[in-house]
């Protein structure tokens, strides 16, 4: 038998669209479903105190030889080695490359998303 | 008519003529080169140049070079270290002050470096120092404190945290700390440069109020060693 060509109406009644699917939209998006170009602004992490062990060596020092700087020469020497080493480390840091943890900053993602924005439209 | 539109030529004019006198925040240029003040890098023979001493002589040709400053000099007499501790025991810009003061302390230095020396014996005399300059810079250098604190609020409380400091600020603090210590602490009678030299001559010998200010310093610094991790630097 040929596919019966029923009125518009009883498919409809019958694909129940009357009965409890005729509803509005659940969703409503009060914005547009797009990703935004910015990121919340998340406290970042502090970086760790540098030079620490070389700190609590020369400290030790220190005090067994009542705070005298010339047996703990050695000691000194490697504190300001490290303490050098760290700074030029600081100033060396790109920018735009990651932190030493790993990830970026809030703000530098900001800046990197403002630069290639979502397209919303086509003009 | 003609005197406003006079006094408005004149300011205008006097826009956009340079200024004849120096300003004090002027500001160079990038362009403009440091002057080079010592007399042994000109005398050295072209092929004893490094490749970026031959580069360094080359934009000189080309680039203007900035007015060396007053206190800038090309005499051998002339010690930058010796300079800042003038100009940091100046006061209310008397320079001519100062600098007697300062060169009265090394002529005191010396005198009683070589009252010492000829009344040691023979072994003693090469051990003791006479140069006065060479005191100064071992006084000063002894004085200088390794590890300083920082005021850290973290939680609401401020904690002392020991901290590295700079070799800029070290050598502030061991002047500082030097000249305060012969403002205060000294007799009514007694005058400047005696009591520097005093003090000088404890500090070359690791003794002295200044050596003991710089070890209460750090003895404070590793009472705090549990916060150093409150540093972020």
């Amino acid at each position: 038998m040929a596919a019966p060509a029923y009125p518009a109406w009883v498919t409809r009644w019958v694909s129940g669209q009357w009965r409890n699917k005729k509803r509005p939209p659940t969703l409503r998006p009060p914005r547009t479903l797009a990703l935004a170009d910015k990121v919340a602004n998340r406290r970042e992490q502090s970086t760790e105190a540098t030079c620490i062990t070389e700190m609590s060596v020369m400290m030790a020092c220190w005090k067994q030889n009542d705070f005298n700087d010339t047996p703990c020469a050695k000691e000194i020497r490697m504190f300001y080695d490290c303490v050098a080493k760290a700074e030029k480390e600081r100033k060396n840091q790109n920018e735009d490359t990651l932190s030493s943890k790993g990830n970026l900053p809030s703000s530098k993602v900001n800046k990197l998303l403002k630069r290639f924005p979502q397209i919303t439209r086509y003009v | 008519m003609a005197a406003p539109g006079a006094a408005g030529l004149g300011r205008r004019l006097r826009a956009w003529l340079p200024r004849i006198m120096p300003v004090r925040w002027s500001r160079y240029n990038p362009n403009y080169l440091e002057p080079e003040v010592k007399k042994e890098s000109y005398q050295k023979p072209l092929e004893e140049l490094t490749e970026e001493e031959r580069e360094q002589m080359e934009l000189k040709a080309v680039r203007p070079i900035k007015a060396a400053p007053p206190s800038l000099s090309s005499s051998v007499f002339s010690d930058p270290m010796i300079s800042k501790f003038t100009n940091m025991m100046m006061k209310s810009g008397n320079k001519v002050l100062a600098r007697s003061l300062m060169s009265q302390t090394l002529e005191a230095i010396k005198r009683k470096q070589l009252e010492k020396y000829h009344k040691a014996s023979e072994n003693e005399k090469e051990t003791i120092e006479c140069n006065p300059y060479v005191i100064f810079h071992q006084a000063l250098k002894n004085c200088q404190p390794i590890i300083g604190l920082s005021n850290i609020t973290k939680g609401g409380k401020t904690y002392q945290v020991p901290v590295p400091l700079t070799d800029n600020r070290k050598r502030f603090l061991a002047m500082k700390w030097l000249i305060t210590e012969c403002r205060e602490n000294k007799h009514r009678r007694t005058l400047m440069p005696e009591k520097l030299c005093q003090e000088l001559l404890l500090a070359f010998n690791n003794e002295g109020p200044v050596i003991k200010k710089k070890h209460v310093l750090h003895k404070m610094a590793e009472a705090n060693r549990a916060y150093a991790h409150f540093r972020w630097w």
